[in-house]
């Protein structure tokens, strides 16, 4: 087969303070008509460079230092400016990562579809990306869009002139699980009924799963294994490669995996909560309003010492509001939340400040929750002399130091700003700031989502260390079932801000009662091009829980929110 | 929409009250009132008091707030002390001269400099660039009164091409006074253009590193159709306001120019009423220049509008 | 703690000099004349306020190299002290507004609410009014004393100081350590003090070279429409308005001072672009 891309010992470096840093050294590839290949690699690894050099476009500051990119048989960085826009409009296409900025917010859908140029009327590109009412979408402006329309809206714009080839910048990174698993069964189907190449970024192994036919993994620039999908998952060469592959967490997992240098896997199992550990913390009926709008609706929770409660859903479910407000940060508009210590209701600047250090928060994004303008070591000490756990200045710069280590840091590292640092360090100091206050309950928000896979394994393990060391109540929140199975003892699904389904880990998983669990599990991607699907069949349904009989009960604490089958299929496309 | 719109529109008529308060209390918290500006220093207390009382100047605050206002709406002001004209028709006539200044640097600088901009944004760290924000710099170091001398060096005294006074009064036609319009709107361009110039240069660099623009290029699209489609729009969003600051500036910007080349117009009427003392004339023109940056103000919002589709259509749901 | 602070806080000085031209370039500026305005005395024999009819209107000479005025005194001795007058009440002027309008503005972004909306709406109405009539009616209601040009040029611009520092400020609150700070349980001054200010020196150092030179030109503007500097002090805008009309015949007279105020403002615009570019402050964007 006749090969559409042919990428040869490309090499591009960007120049910073006088000097050639490179960020792809030496890449070779080949996409043959038809066919998908993805480019595998965590941040800086330099996957979305190499893609875009498919379409001639470099970042500002970038060069081609060596090799050749060429497309359709014509070499990219040869040609004038106006066979370069032809091969743009004509012969390559991209999506790019976020939709809601790569489309232009003045310009109305349609009109910026209309104008790649190509023959196929604008109505019918989007109905052929399964978009609702098409005709009057056209006439909308991006922002009158879901985040999963727009992205519909930017495939339907790169498939517009029928070219050739597809590239696909993290399509769907960024979107919540369901909609992203639509997304990309709608990108599979339209490259196979367009038959399309498509070179495919990402780093998320199920995408890649899911979708290529080929890999390439990149590191640092450098390409370090190429091989069929299916070969490379199941028989994975390079060291790299193997640790990448097993750092995923896995749907079916029952405790943590730990991840060895050569790549071996081994699942550590779950330190268990003692039968009579103490409740201490306590939600009941929490309701949470903003504005107008409800964000939490009446739930109730407990959570023992030494336990994991972990709060999954998707974007808009509440979760992370239920998080900050037991931290103090909003006040509930109803129900009581209480700690062993005391009352949880008030805002944190009200809570006594015995109360207030024993439920700490974690931040989702590491680069942000740390101050740009002061030491990290200052950023531990401060709550140490603070909440008074350090006695005076020496001490607080032991503790500091302590902690640090604790958090499986250097020490030395004290003195860096967080700039300095990889977002994995800064992320591991968010918790030993939140360790300083000698918290008994951490409230963990989202905190892997923003790491790298290998990172964000390392962060699990020292999530799940500390726990077993401290006997830490943690409140865990994430919209990643397959990382929730492996950290949590009991699960919580929150949709729209109501508990859909509460139970042990194993028994949400092993049997998820309620239709709306069961479709996050069956959206979820396995890192497996084998995989069967975890969930088979996800019902049509209705909530139809009655205020005195809101729960099917199916013992051990799992209980599932009432609902009834309903037969109206749900329109496709609107997420 | 309307909603965006009705917000502003009461957002600028809270503002137009909270200034003509100020400028009220400001003006009676000046030393002397009308009634010893009118009768000098050596006039007798009785008399004070007796043309006080006539005035209306004995009772409360604001009452005399609520008459002004009510007067002010109908285009009284009162009576000048220094002419014993009315107010509104002396300050109308200067106004009108000034407005011809603005018209035509208005036109000039904000056409220009915003065409000057984007070149330098498009070329940015190009020759062009370095040309356009050299030039924007040194416009915007030196004072109003400095390019006026300048000027009338160079274009009235060097090359004897316009005049470098004008000899008119405030009751000038305005064919009298358009030769001389030129050097004083040419003086208010330069400084006001640096402004918009880096303004809209800023704009445009930022923009075009957009996400959007990276995508509408990538569509193959011309470089002309990126730009004026695609960049353009989101661009001027915030080169809007600024050149609504800029044009409502104008109404104190031109006292020291229209000063240099003794223009009748309402800058060199604010400097004589402040030498004067001309309490009500004061008065006026401070609330009129209110009414002049509100209402650049509120076209600037209009402005948004049009170029911003989210302020449109608030309305609507997904 | 303090020296922890300090260390990276001097490293990075360093480093924005070294990495920025432009800035240094316009500290250097200013630098040569804060320098000739302290040493003018040295620099010069000529008293910059003695007349001497003998000597009016005479063209640069190797006695008087800038020439003399109308009333005879020595254009250069006039120049160099004219910069004590122009730093002096700028500089104090500067720093008035821009402490007033750092601590509004990071109040209004911190408190928001009705409070902030209130000072938004006060704001806008001071701004509303022309800034060269209301440091007129100051002056002519307290006088012409350097104090009160102070409190004037204060009052006129610190709204606008307000408005950046309020944007500022108000990137600042939503983040992720402030936050932290915020459950901590810490107060409004040690979170404005501990987490705010730190992240916005940038825009406040910029702001102030940035308002420097917008206050010089105003104040020379103020002198030269006669409301500012009293004859016969050496000042830059008075001299250009005491010797435009001998232009033709002493064009030294006037071109010396307006060179003195190109040159201060040019440097004080080239350092505030320099550190703005060197430290990626956007300060036209930030809403002045």
């Amino acid at each position: 087969m006749a090969s559409i891309v042919s990428v040869n010992s490309l090499s591009v470096a960007y120049r910073s303070g006088g000097r050639d840093v490179p960020v792809v050294r030496e890449v070779s590839l080949e996409v043959a008509e038809g066919r998908t290949l993805a480019l595998v690699g965590e941040s800086g690894s330099g996957k979305s460079t190499v893609a875009a050099t498919l379409l001639g476009h470099l970042r500002h500051g970038s060069r081609i230092t060596g090799g050749s990119v060429r497309v359709d048989g014509r070499d990219v960085f040869a040609l004038s400016a106006r066979e370069l826009r032809r091969l743009r409009g004509g012969t390559v296409a991209m999506v790019a990562q976020n939709a809601g900025h790569a489309l232009t917010p003045s310009m109305r859908i349609g009109k910026q579809i209309e104008e790649v140029g190509g023959d196929v009327p604008v109505v019918e590109l989007l109905e052929q990306v399964r978009l609702p009412r098409p005709a009057e979408l056209a006439r909308r402006y991006p922002h009158e869009l879901s985040g999963g329309q727009q992205q519909r809206v930017a495939i339907a714009m790169a498939v517009a002139a029928r070219p050739k080839l597809l590239v696909l910048d993290e399509p769907t990174t960024g979107l919540d699980v369901v909609t992203q698993r639509s997304v990309l069964d709608l990108i599979a189907a339209l490259r196979d009924e367009l038959g399309l190449a498509a070179l495919l970024v990402s780093h998320d192994l199920g995408v890649v799963a899911h979708l290529a036919d080929e890999v390439t993994v990149l590191r640092s620039g450098r390409a370090v294994e190429s091989a069929p999908t299916r070969k490379l998952f199941a028989a994975p060469e390079d060291p790299y490669t193997r640790r990448l592959l097993a750092s995923v967490p896995r749907l079916d997992d029952a405790g943590l995996a730990l991840v060895g240098e050569a790549g071996e896997r081994e699942v550590r199992p779950k330190a268990g909560v003692a039968a009579d550990a103490p409740v201490v913390l306590c939600a009941r009926d929490v309701t949470i309003d903003y504005g107008r709008t409800r964000a939490v609706h009446g739930v109730s929770f407990d959570v023992r010492r030494g336990e994991v409660l972990a709060l999954v859903g998707e974007s808009g479910s509440g979760k992370s509001t239920l998080a900050w407000t037991l931290a103090g940060l909003r006040t509930p508009s109803g129900g009581t939340m209480t700690h062993e210590a005391g009352d949880l209701n008030p805002p944190a600047h009200r809570r006594p400040l015995p109360l207030r250090r024993r439920v700490q928060l974690v931040f989702q994004n590491a680069d942000t929750s740390l101050n740009p303008r002061r030491s990290v070591g200052e950023a531990v000490r401060r709550p140490l002399r603070f909440f008074g756990t350090a006695t005076g200045r020496t001490d607080a710069a032991e503790r500091a130091r302590q902690l640090i280590s604790d958090v499986r840091l250097d020490p030395a590292l004290a003195d860096r700003l967080p700039a300095q640092l990889s977002g994995g360090q800064r992320q591991r100091i968010g918790i030993a700031r939140a360790l300083a206050g000698e918290p008994d309950v951490l409230i963990a928000d989202e905190i892997t989502t923003a790491l790298d896979v290998s990172v964000q394994a390392d962060v699990l393990r020292l999530l799940d260390d500390l726990r077993r060391e401290r006997a830490l109540a943690c409140l865990f929140i994430s919209h990643d079932l397959a990382v929730v199975r492996g950290v949590a003892d009991r699960v919580l699904v929150l949709r729209h801000g109501v508990v859909v389904e509460e139970g042990p880990t194993e028994a949400v998983f092993a049997a998820p009662g309620h239709p709306y669990t069961r479709q996050l599990m069956a959206a979820a991607l396995e890192p497996d091009p084998d995989a069967p699907t975890f969930v088979e069949d996800v019902a049509e349904w209705e909530d139809a829980a009655a205020p005195d009989d809101l729960w099917t009960d199916h013992g051990d604490g799992h209980r599932v929110r009432r609902w009834s089958p309903v037969n109206a299929p749900i329109a496709e496309g609107v997420s | 929409m309307l909603s965006f719109l009705a917000r502003r529109i009461a957002a600028a008529l809270g503002t137009l009250f909270l200034s003509s308060v100020l400028v009220f209390l400001a003006v009676q918290a000046l030393p002397g009132d009308v009634a010893t500006q009118v009768l000098g220093k050596d006039a007798t207390p009785d008399a004070v008091a007796a043309l006080r009382g006539q005035l209306g100047l004995d009772r409360p605050a604001w009452e005399r707030y609520a008459d002004w206002i009510a007067g002010a709406t109908h285009g009284d002001f009162g009576t000048s002390l220094v002419s014993s004209r009315p107010v509104g028709g002396e300050v109308s006539s200067y106004l009108g001269n000034s407005a011809l200044i603005a018209l035509v640097t208005v036109l000039f600088a904000v056409t220009g400099s915003v065409v000057l901009g984007i070149l330098a944004g498009l070329y940015r760290d190009r020759w062009p660039d370095h040309v356009i924000s050299t030039a924007a710099l040194v416009g915007m170091s030196v004072p109003e009164f400095v390019v006026a001398t300048v000027l009338v060096l160079c274009f009235s005294v060097a090359l004897p091409w316009f005049p470098a006074v004008v000899l008119y009064g405030p009751d000038a036609t305005v064919g009298q006074l358009l030769p001389a319009v030129w050097l004083p709107a040419l003086a208010l361009a330069v400084v006001m253009a640096a402004y918009i110039v880096r303004m809209t240069r800023t704009s445009v660099i930022d923009v075009m590193a957009g996400e959007f623009v990276t995508t509408a290029r990538l569509k193959g699209l011309s470089t002309w159709r990126v730009v004026t489609r695609h960049a353009l729009p989101s661009a001027l969003l915030p080169t809007l306001h600024v050149i609504a600051l800029n044009v409502a500036w104008l109404a104190g910007g031109v006292a020291v120019v229209e000063n240099v080349f003794n223009y009748p117009g309402i800058g060199k009427l604010m400097l004589s009423s402040v030498q004067n003392r001309d309490l009500p004339v004061i008065q006026a023109i401070a609330l009129i220049s209110a009414v002049v940056y509100v209402v650049c103000n509120l076209a600037a919002d209009l402005g948004a509008m049009a170029l911003n589709p989210r302020l449109r259509t608030r309305g609507r749901t997904r | 703690m303090t020296t922890l602070a300090a260390a990276p806080a001097a490293a990075r000085a360093w480093r924005t000099l070294r990495t920025s031209r432009t800035a240094v370039l316009g500290l250097a500026v200013v630098a040569v004349h804060v320098v000739i305005a302290v040493l003018a005395p040295l620099l010069t024999s000529y008293d910059p306020i003695a007349n001497d009819p003998a000597q009016a209107l005479l063209g640069p000479s190797p006695e008087h190299w800038a020439g003399t005025d109308q009333y005879g005194r020595d254009v250069l001795a006039r120049v160099l002290y004219g910069g004590r007058y122009a730093l002096g009440v700028s500089v104090a002027a500067t720093v008035l507004t821009v402490a007033l309008g750092t601590v509004i503005g990071c109040a209004a972004a911190l408190r928001g609410g009705l409070f902030d909306d209130v000072l938004g709406r006060v704001l806008d109405a001071v701004l509303s009014v022309p800034s060269v009539l209301a440091l007129l009616v100051v002056v002519t209601a307290l006088g012409t004393g350097p104090a009160v040009i102070v409190l004037a040029v204060a009052v006129v611009y610190v709204p606008q100081v307000v408005r950046v520092v309020r944007g500022a400020a108000l990137a600042v609150v939503p983040a992720d350590y402030v936050t932290a700070a915020r459950a901590r349980g810490e107060g409004t001054w040690s979170i404005l003090r501990r987490e705010i200010l730190p992240n916005i020196t940038d825009v406040v150092y910029v702001e102030f070279a940035m308002r420097a030179s917008w206050v010089v030109l105003l104040i020379s503007s103020l002198s030269f429409l006669g409301f500012g500097a009293d004859p016969p002090t050496p000042d830059w805008g008075l001299m250009v308005a005491e010797n435009r009309t001998a232009i033709t015949v002493v064009p030294m007279a006037s071109l010396a001072p307006i060179i003195a105020l190109a040159t201060l403002v040019v440097g004080l615009n080239l350092a505030a672009d320099g550190l703005s570019k060197a430290w990626g402050v956007d300060r036209i964007r930030e809403g002045s």
